[in-house]
């Protein structure tokens, strides 16, 4: 294991840097997202953008790490096509995340207890309808197929935050 | 004679080679030429018969400690072989108190030795490729549970599927004595006395049984899903839980962006730091998961080493982290790793 000191901050290598999944998912999604951040550092100030796109053109940029990051997953394949294809300048659906199935999720633990007894399959139903659209491409999948990219769409998720928290976390101290 | 028999074939079947049913046939033989043993001696105790028979009647899924019991019960014979059966009572006793873990089974056995005969038939011709398992006995004691919840009437979806399952099961299979069986590692779909044997059944329990299994691996990732119960409560906790998540990763983008300006990002620095806040946020709130491994299929590009993926493994951080500690940080917790796989 090698150990080079940088400026004061160690260097560390892995020596089976491929071994453990997280590790790679975490290291991909940073090798996307950086260089990309500083590319919209150096575009943004040529030219002339309001304060919401360029947040909008940082989501994209997070998303597509995102989803590069993690090609093994159809989550991801669908998530790709999807940012490929919605222009920039729109509002990219993904991050317009669910206030609305916030609503009719609460809507629904509130009746959950009188449907109990008869709708059982139907609330599973529902349930599943709404994961389908948290997922990417989960319109397109089956049941069986949405909770076995649910979980891995969860732990990516996850790590992504703590990426993101650590950049964040970098640049605010 | 005794011992050569089980010396020599026990050790060749201790391999798990060999198929259900040539298991089974092994085991039948042995039980004849040990009950022919039996039956030439002049005493023939009842704890003796008692032994073949459990062995027999256990021999499905016990058949490594049967095999191992089978030994000390061939053992316990050596030494008193010349001497008949009276001291070597002794002995038995110990194989019984051995053996003590799992409950004798009542008489009738040669007839169950023939029923799971034909079951382990109809299972080894109707195995799928990723079969999910429930051996007899973890069927009966599933359905003592349900019949109990039954009657609470708790309708959540799972103990509701498994309802219906079980209420084919014939009374012979609800007098025998739950005994505790350890599951193998693979599991089949096994079809009970008196269900439908058609494939359409079959496949719809392997199905079902994959999609539980599903769930229990998302129950294991998404925190707060052990308190509720039910497919449906399950996956609102798992919506929940996932909107969460992409919330909080809204929000830190855009926090991002507000502070882009000023970032001073290097790749190499921005792992290494990374690691750090990747071994101490996880550490703390998760427990090791069972894998799946269809979950992370190979990566195209190969990097991807599924063979040295572990449910257990913690050695893969063994090695770098020790280099970690001599950051000026100390917060690791590497003793427990938060995601595996």
């Amino acid at each position: 294991m090698e150990r080079q000191i940088i400026n004061k901050r160690k260097r560390v290598f892995s020596l089976q840097p491929n071994k453990n999944p997280n590790e790679l998912f975490a290291r991909r999604y940073v090798s996307h997202l950086v260089p990309a951040l500083k590319k919209i550092n150096m575009n943004k100030s040529s030219s002339k953008t309001n304060h919401q796109s360029f947040e909008k053109t940082v989501k994209h940029e997070v998303d597509m790490a995102f989803a590069l990051s993690a090609q093994e997953f159809a989550w991801s394949r669908f998530l790709q096509q999807k940012l490929l294809s919605s222009p920039h300048d729109d509002l990219i659906s993904t991050s317009s995340y669910p206030s609305e199935i916030l609503e009719r999720s609460s809507k629904k633990q509130g009746g959950e207890k009188h449907q109990d007894r008869d709708e059982e399959g139907g609330e599973i139903k529902k349930r599943l309808k709404e994961l389908q659209k948290l997922l990417p491409g989960g319109e397109e999948m089956n049941m069986e197929e949405i909770l076995s990219e649910i979980g891995s769409y969860i732990v990516c998720l996850e790590l992504q935050m703590i990426v993101l928290k650590s950049i964040v976390q970098d640049n605010t101290s | 004679m005794l011992e050569g028999l089980v010396s020599q074939e026990s050790l060749s079947l201790n391999s798990m080679d060999m198929s259900v049913l040539e298991r089974l046939k092994w085991v039948q033989q042995q039980q004849q030429q040990l009950q022919q043993v039996v039956s030439q001696s002049s005493n023939n105790s009842p704890e003796l018969l008692q032994i073949l028979q459990f062995h027999g009647s256990n021999n499905d899924e016990l058949l490594q400690s049967s095999f191992s019991q089978f030994q000390m019960f061939g053992s316990g014979f050596g030494p008193n072989y010349n001497m008949g059966f009276g001291p070597p009572h002794e002995a038995m006793d110990e194989c019984i108190s051995r053996t003590s873990s799992c409950h004798m089974e009542p008489v009738d056995t040669i007839e169950v030795l023939l029923k799971t005969g034909e079951e382990n038939r109809a299972i080894a011709l109707k195995n799928k490729r990723k079969p999910e398992v429930k051996t007899r006995e973890e069927e009966k004691i599933e359905k003592k549970i349900k019949v109990e919840a039954e009657t609470e009437s708790s309708i959540k979806g799972k103990s509701n599927m498994r309802n219906t399952e079980a209420s084919s099961d014939t009374s012979k299979e609800t007098s025998k004595g739950a005994s505790e069986i350890q599951k193998l590692d693979y599991i089949h779909v096994r079809a009970r006395r008196g269900q439908a044997t058609d494939r359409h059944s079959l496949a719809e329990r392997a199905r079902r049984e994959k999609i539980s299994k599903k769930m229990k691996y998302l129950q294991d990732i998404v925190p707060g899903c052990n308190k509720v119960t039910g497919k449906a409560g399950m996956l609102d906790e798992i919506i929940n839980y996932v909107q969460c998540l992409q919330r909080q990763v809204e929000f830190l983008s855009m926090k991002l962006a507000v502070l882009n300006p000023e970032l001073e990002l290097a790749v190499e620095d921005v792992s290494v730091k990374q690691f750090q806040a990747y071994f101490t946020n996880v550490a703390a709130s998760k427990q090791s998961i069972m894998v799946d491994v269809p979950l992370f299929p190979l990566d195209q590009q190969g990097s991807l080493d599924l063979s040295a993926i572990n449910p257990n493994q913690t050695t893969s951080i063994e090695a770098p982290s020790t280099s970690w500690e001599t950051q000026s940080q100390s917060l690791y917790n590497t003793s427990s790793l938060g995601f595996q796989y």
